[in-house]
């Protein structure tokens, strides 16, 4: 009995059914299903139906044609694809930079601030929050060139109104204001929340050594919020190449004048839901995706920090 | 209590097989179905879409009550319609027995005509002729299939402020107006006359709105119906050089219609005048507080032009098409379309609806001008073009370039040049020749 069991045992444990094994875990595998059923059913099938799509041609309503790489073909030779493309990453710097800048400041302003915090804090993520259409056609009354109020600005200071909305680098400006309006709140939030996780030891330790606030917020701060940073350039990143609702309505589905306002995704939405050119927005939503990763790595590469673990 | 592991692991792989099932099939229909393989919808109701403000609120509930049998249930789909439509018949189910189908769209979906019942073969070739020849055309195939019946058409016509051209020294009166603004260089010529007068009212609103207008006075589109690129040709060049014109004279407001700019202006009269179709004036009649009654109309300068203007289509599912042509039939009768004008602004597509008391009463708003005195011939008048399923695809660089003309960025001919090249290229794709 000893004999076998000795001999049994080893054998058990050195080659296990590995079906068995498996579904030992049928619990645990079943409580984490939904999110892959759902994700399979709204996330993989679309994306995998996408990298098909791109490679054929589809009117929306007739047989679809497999065409190859026909469609990345006419993309790279597109100048309005290259032209969205320019605008995309000028209006990603023109955004991003001075929303990341401004929010910094005034997270750094609401830490210090004593009364009202809350209040502020409010403020300034309302706009986050707001919708994007209300917002646009508020934007775009704004920046209209007889009656608007950036206009009548600049009049009263007695310098010549501006076409905001008529001229290429106007429209660029009207987006992007309108852009880091509704993100500065946003960030203003994550970067407060990275400073009080700062300890404050650091800060008294400076202190101590007759650190000034300039001192304090370059040796510091900001080193402390690197991570911080990192997540908020990312998510700026992914966004800002996106940016499709502020342009769409406020210059309309041709990006206005020049197309100085056509970003990638416009250009995507007018080639799938105007022009009804499915394959070829497909091919368009692949380089968006291919465009999100460079910069996120080039992002990743640049913040990530010297002599850092990986 | 425990579950037994047997039932669960069931159930578990019905639900995967059910998803996995369900992808399945939505992919192989948004694949293969070309249309035909759909199920037939069932003869218990008579489903019918259109967009908010389609059809009008009277003629609807009128219409639902006339007939009982099948009960017509009506949906309001609001976004982006021709979407949705589409979405649906790829997705095989709930497809509509009636949908409306708008203009704008209507070139695009003749392709598609086996989707949707020849109205021919429903008889309607006894009513056909009660309604604009040209409307007609829009809905029927190369082959000669009507898949649409029109419900209404949006001849263009003048809008334009009478006190400010009385005090600009233009005629002011519709008549004098329209004797005198015969053609574009008779505008452009008003305009000059009136900015000189009164630098802040500039005649035409926007020129490259404008360049639309003129497109659509023509016969000829951008593509021929022998699939043929005719877009480099005289008369879209005419067109745009007759836009660059309002901008070289300095006449160009610059001013895109439904902006907030456009609303202030025309009330304060530096949009003095509009080009449109019969429904911009409830946008002008909702954007203006001061000026009503000031608003006169006259006829299109070198002849009206078409935009907008939708179809009802009978779809191959219908369980039952007759029944369902019987419902369009009626609700687009000359009365019912008089009565949806009243409801909505809708322009009947109907000439028989012209002459009922609902249009041929006088507007308070219009100086007590009866609108269907310019509409009405504008209607009836309005030029045939063919328009390929690409033409919005094709037209997209000309826009686009003449708004650079109009902001000094290029010249005329630079821009020509390039919205030709773009466009040869977009046509090329999309196979034609």
């Amino acid at each position: 009995m000893t004999a076998t069991a000795t001999v049994s045992t080893p054998a058990v444990t050195a080659a296990p059914p590995p079906r068995k094994r498996i579904w030992s875990y049928w619990r645990f595998y079943l409580a984490l299903s939904p999110f892959y059923l759902l994700f399979a059913v709204f996330g993989l099938y679309p994306m995998v139906s996408t990298i098909v799509l791109a490679f054929q041609r589809w009117d929306g309503l007739s047989a679809r044609r497999f065409t190859g790489l026909g469609n990345f073909a006419f993309l790279v030779k597109d100048p309005t694809f290259w032209q969205s493309l320019e605008n995309t990453v000028v209006l990603f710097f023109m955004s991003t930079v001075p929303t990341l800048v401004l929010a910094l400041v005034l997270a750094v302003m609401l830490q210090s601030a004593v009364r009202f915090t809350n209040v502020y804090r409010i403020a300034y993520f309302i706009p986050n929050v707001t919708s994007l259409v209300a917002m646009a056609i508020f934007f775009s009354s704004i920046f209209s060139t007889n009656f608007g109020l950036v206009n009548a600005a600049l009049r009263s200071l007695g310098i010549p109104q501006q076409d905001w909305l008529g001229e290429p680098w106007g429209i660029k400006i009207a987006i992007s204001t309108m852009i880091v309006w509704q993100w500065v709140g946003y960030n203003t939030l994550i970067y407060l929340a990275g400073l009080q996780a700062i300890p404050k030891e650091q800060y008294e330790a400076a202190k101590v050594d007759g650190a000034g606030a300039a001192r304090t917020f370059f040796s510091i701060t900001l080193p402390q919020l690197r991570p911080v940073v990192l997540f908020t350039v990312i998510m700026s990143t992914i966004g800002g190449l996106q940016t499709f609702t502020e342009p769409q309505v406020m210059v309309g589905n041709s990006g206005g004048t020049g197309q100085s306002g056509m970003t990638v995704v416009l250009f995507f939405y007018r080639a799938a839901f105007l022009d009804n050119d499915y394959g070829y927005a497909a091919a368009i939503a692949l380089s968006i995706f291919a465009l999100v990763l460079l910069f996120t790595a080039i992002n990743w590469r640049i913040f990530r920090g010297r002599g850092e673990d990986r | 209590m425990e579950l037994s592991r047997r039932t669960l692991l069931g159930g578990f792989a019905a639900i995967a097989s059910g998803v996995a099932g369900s992808a399945l099939a939505g992919c192989s229909s948004g694949m293969n179905n070309a249309g035909t393989t759909a199920k037939k919808n069932t003869a218990t109701e008579l489903t019918m879409w259109c967009w908010p403000g389609g059809l009008g609120k009277s003629v609807l509930t009128d219409t639902i009550a006339h007939f009982p049998d099948p009960k017509i249930k009506y949906s309001e789909i609001g976004g982006d319609f021709k979407q949705k439509l589409i979405t649906t018949f790829n997705g095989g189910t709930s497809i509509p027995d009636i949908t409306g189908l708008k203009g704008e769209d209507i070139a695009s979906l003749l392709p598609q005509a086996q989707r949707f019942v020849d109205l021919k073969t429903l008889g309607a070739d006894s009513i056909l002729g009660d309604y604009l020849q040209w409307k007609v055309n829009q809905a029927t195939t190369l082959d000669g299939k009507v898949i649409g019946l029109p419900i209404d058409v949006g001849p263009t016509a003048l809008f334009y402020r009478e006190d400010i051209f009385a005090a600009g020294g233009l005629p002011s009166d519709p008549a004098k107006v329209a004797e005198q603004l015969k053609t574009w260089d008779d505008f452009f010529a008003a305009g000059v006359q009136l900015k000189a007068k009164n630098p802040k009212a500039l005649l035409v609103w926007d020129a490259t709105d404008l360049y639309d207008m003129v497109v659509g006075q023509g016969t000829e589109r951008y593509i021929s119906k022998d699939n043929k690129f005719i877009g480099d040709q005289d008369h879209i060049r005419k067109a745009w050089d007759t836009s660059v014109k309002a901008m070289t004279l300095k006449i160009d407001g610059k001013t895109p219609s439904g902006g907030p700019d456009w609303n202030a202006g025309l009330d304060q009269g530096t949009v003095p005048a509009h080009i449109g179709a019969a429904w911009v004036a409830s946008d002008i009649k909702s954007a203006v507080k001061t000026s009503v009654g000031k608003w006169r109309l006259a006829p299109t300068p070198s002849g009206p032009a078409n935009f907008g203007g939708s179809f009802l289509a009978i779809t191959k599912n219908a369980a039952d098409p007759q029944k369902a042509f019987d419902v369009i039939k009626y609700m687009l009768s000359p009365d019912n379309e008089a009565k949806a004008f009243a409801d909505a602004q809708i322009f009947p597509s109907a000439p028989a609806a012209y002459d009922k008391p609902q249009l041929t009463a006088a507007d308070k708003f219009f100086g007590g001008q009866v609108p269907i005195s310019v509409f009405g011939p504008a209607a009836k008048a309005i030029p045939v073009a063919y328009q390929s399923p690409y033409d919005d695809a094709v037209a997209a660089p000309f826009h686009d370039e003449l708004k650079t003309v109009q902001t000094g960025a290029k010249t005329s001919d630079a821009a020509w040049s390039s919205a030709v090249s773009k466009a040869k290229a977009i046509a090329k794709r999309q196979g034609v020749q």
